[in-house]
């Protein structure tokens, strides 16, 4: 029963990261992750990024007919 | 005993599909229930995945995943974001899914439910899937490349040309049809307008949230924005039933189309987190839960289909577009079928996130047959109601005359019983004034969806609720289009005016964001005003040119596909986007010459045109409708102008791609590839690469 419902926590965190993943709320969270693998700091604020991602998504085609 | 499992498994999917396809094409005195279209889709699109999609993968561009993708060579968290397969798959879904699958099948929904149906499984599986999969693995192996750059520089500078004009082509024509389909959708509807309406203070309150709230928070600003998109879905009807607020957002074609105009201008030029963002985060989570609501609605009624499989007006006599089934029926049914936009987006976004080679296939191939499965809902949906309302819905009243009592008349008189007080009391039942003369396929959609969802939550008590729904996640999403293809144009418009003035292409000067939106603008919106005063709708002549332009960017994607394929040595294969390229281009040379040349005055623009001046010239149209007549005889008369630009933009590609593949046949000029070279991955089969 314990083993059934540790799987389905575990079902459902990675769902909702999913999720996250999909819409973009994750998307800081992960430049951070990489940006400190890459430089050790972070190089722009959660604010400055969500700008800078818009920016950039809707200069190109990104929606269909 | 595992493969003689596989076979029997397999065969069983692959029969059961062949006996819904069989029941679904040779039934043709009994209704037949919507369980069929699920049955044969679903089968057809297992066993295209599971073969058909194995064979490219492995034959045609032999993925490789032993090879590092542009994310995983480039991850720099910002563009190049290497990504789960599943969520790609949704990312990539929500971009290739737009109004076009819901809209194209159910005016092609006049042809009976056959032709339809057939084009959208069939074409999905043998042409948009293949296009949607290799243009997305050229762009993988270039670095994720542009269409127009792999156009340049694999097929030639005039390809690469072309590519980027029918791009913009494309957008003109696309936003100005799609926001006639909004206007006709909500024009006199108070309810409908109110409620698209207070979606611009909501996105704005969410862009300010994700700005300056809560960054970057989106799950949280979507979550309130589609509460209070449900609160004023509810609120409209109040609006509606005030007599001075029904007044307000009481509006005509005409003034729709102005605020509609006005608002794409805004967006485009206000800063993108403000307005066109959020918009697109809210229409993003209500497109998924319609879709599926849609999906899941359709398998728990099981709606009998009332259309037949084929009407009387496979003969090109139809109310909604004049045309015969070839090729007009592949002209309206873009989207769900193959779809040349679709190769912007698997040129555009993903192939900078796909963690692997090997998920192309699932990709690419995969989010296309689910496309394609949309439009199969779209077409039961619309086929569903009873024939006689479809064509009330969708006729424009220059064809089926202008009171209820003459629609049920003309309506009734093509065989399909029609009375007027049906019609009246639908209107009633979904909250409207009418429901007569909306040609454009979104209300019809909306009473089909609404009949659905109402048979499962809610009975007839809440159809209203349930029409507005439809109606406003219609809107929503097509304004969507609208804003960001908008904006896209205006960058496009900018780099273009750069290259002759080079102050231009900034893309922050205001001056110059200002000129290349108004242009953007002014192009669509004087396709919208045109279809607007269309005295037959608008749809007629501009949904067909938009399936033209649509297709002629298919083509261009599938001579690229070609050009590499031809260059990696695969001449064995090459059908496999051959044949789709010489379809598209037959069925678009064919509609283009027929739109602009038919002696059918419904048909051809020039002898529409020509049949109006007549007309002027007998002194058979009152003063009063002169003017008005006139410019209907200009529209016609830029129609075919467009329509032939067009045409020899495909001629001229096809000569171009000709020359090209004759001379790397012939040995006579060297097959240059231009992939990235082989880097080897780092990551091990079922790392995140995170």
């Amino acid at each position: 029963m314990r083993g059934a419902w540790k799987k389905i926590s575990e079902m459902a965190r990675t769902l909702w990261m999913r999720i996250r993943e999909w819409c973009g709320d994750a998307a800081y969270e992960r430049y951070q992750r990489v940006a400190a693998r890459k430089n050790g700091v972070c190089v722009i604020t959660r604010e400055q990024f969500y700008v800078e991602q818009a920016e950039r998504r809707y200069s190109r085609p990104n929606r269909c007919c | 005993m595992k493969k003689v499992v596989s076979v029997v498994v397999w065969a069983g999917v692959a029969l059961s599909g062949a006996g819904a396809l069989a029941t679904i094409a040779l039934q043709r005195n009994e209704r037949i229930s919507a369980t069929w279209f699920v049955v044969a889709a679903v089968c057809f699109y297992l066993v295209a995945y599971r073969f058909y999609s194995a064979f490219l993968a492995a034959k045609l561009v032999a993925l490789d995943d032993s090879r590092a993708t542009p994310a995983e060579r480039n991850d720099d968290g910002r563009d190049f974001v290497p990504t789960n397969k599943w969520v790609l798959f949704g990312h990539h879904f929500a971009a290739i899914a737009g109004p076009g699958p819901l809209v194209g099948p159910t005016l092609a929904a006049q042809f009976g439910y056959l032709p339809g149906t057939l084009w959208l499984i069939a074409g999905a599986a043998f042409a948009g899937c293949v296009q949607d999969f290799v243009i997305l693995f050229c762009s993988i192996r270039r670095n994720g490349k542009s269409l127009g750059e792999m156009a340049r520089d694999e097929v030639g500078k005039r390809g690469g040309f072309i590519a980027q004009l029918a791009v913009l082509a494309i957008l003109i024509i696309l936003l100005g049809v799609v926001a006639l389909v909004v206007v006709n959708a909500l024009k006199t509807s108070p309810w409908a307008t109110f409620t698209l309406a207070m979606t611009i203070p909501i996105a704005l309150l969410m862009g300010v949230y994700l700005r300056y709230l809560r960054p970057g928070r989106v799950l949280e600003a979507s979550l309130i924005g589609l509460a209070l998109v449900m609160f004023v879905v509810v609120a409209g009807q109040w609006v509606a039933d005030s007599g001075s607020w029904a007044k307000v957002f009481t509006l005509s074609g005409v003034a729709l189309a102005f605020w509609i105009i006005a608002y794409g201008f805004a967006a485009s030029a206000l800063p993108v987190w403000l307005l066109l963002a959020p918009r697109d985060y809210l229409s993003a989570f209500i497109k998924a839960g319609a879709i599926f609501s849609l999906a899941a609605g359709i398998l728990i009624v099981r709606p009998e289909i009332q259309m037949p499989a084929l009407t009387k007006f496979i003969d090109g006599t139809g109310p909604v577009f004049a045309g015969k089934i070839f090729p007009f029926c592949f002209i309206t049914i873009a989207c769900g079928a193959i779809s040349g936009f679709h190769s912007l987006i698997s040129s555009g976004t993903t192939p900078k996130m796909i963690q692997r080679e090997g998920h192309a296939r699932f990709i690419g191939y995969g989010a296309m047959l689910l496309e394609s499965f949309v439009g199969v809902m779209a077409m039961v949906a619309a086929c569903a109601m009873q024939p006689g309302v479809y064509f009330a819905i969708n006729s424009p009243a220059g064809i089926v005359g202008a009171t209820p009592d003459a629609v049920a008349a003309t309506i009734s008189g093509w065989g399909y019983h029609l009375d007027a007080q049906t019609m009246i009391d639908m209107a009633k039942a979904v909250g409207e004034q009418t429901l007569f003369n909306r040609a454009g396929g979104a209300p019809s959609l909306a009473v089909g969806m609404a009949q659905i969802f109402s048979s499962t939550i809610g009975g007839e008590r809440l159809m209203s609720i349930w029409y507005h729904f439809a109606i406003m996640f219609e809107a929503l999403f097509i304004l969507t289009v609208l804003d960001a293809g908008t904006r896209v144009g205006r960058f496009m418009v900018q780099e273009m005016g750069g290259r002759v003035w080079k102050p231009f292409a900034q893309t922050s000067w205001m001056p110059s964001v200002v000129i290349s939106s108004a242009l953007v603008v002014g192009g669509w919106g004087y396709f919208l005003y045109q279809g607007v005063i269309d005295p037959f709708g608008g749809i007629n002549s501009l949904w067909p040119l938009f399936g033209i332009a649509n297709q002629l960017l298919a083509a261009v994607a599938l001579v690229v596909a070609t050009t590499v394929l031809l260059k990696m040595g695969r001449l064995k294969w090459i059908w496999v986007t051959l044949v789709p390229m010489v379809w598209l281009v037959t069925i678009t040379m064919t509609a283009s010459w027929q739109k602009i040349f038919s002696t059918n005055a419904r048909i051809g623009f020039l002898s529409g045109a020509n049949a109006l001046a007549a007309q002027i010239a007998a002194g058979k149209i009152p003063a009063a409708k002169i003017v008005e007549i006139q410019r209907t005889i200009f529209n016609l008369r830029l129609d075919a102008v467009v329509t032939a630009v067009l045409a020899v933009m495909i001629l001229t590609l096809v000569f171009e791609a000709i020359v090209r593949w004759t001379a790397i046949l012939t040995k006579r000029s060297e097959a240059v590839m231009h992939e990235t070279p082989y880097v080897a991955t780092q990551w091990s089969v079922g790392a995140e690469g995170d």
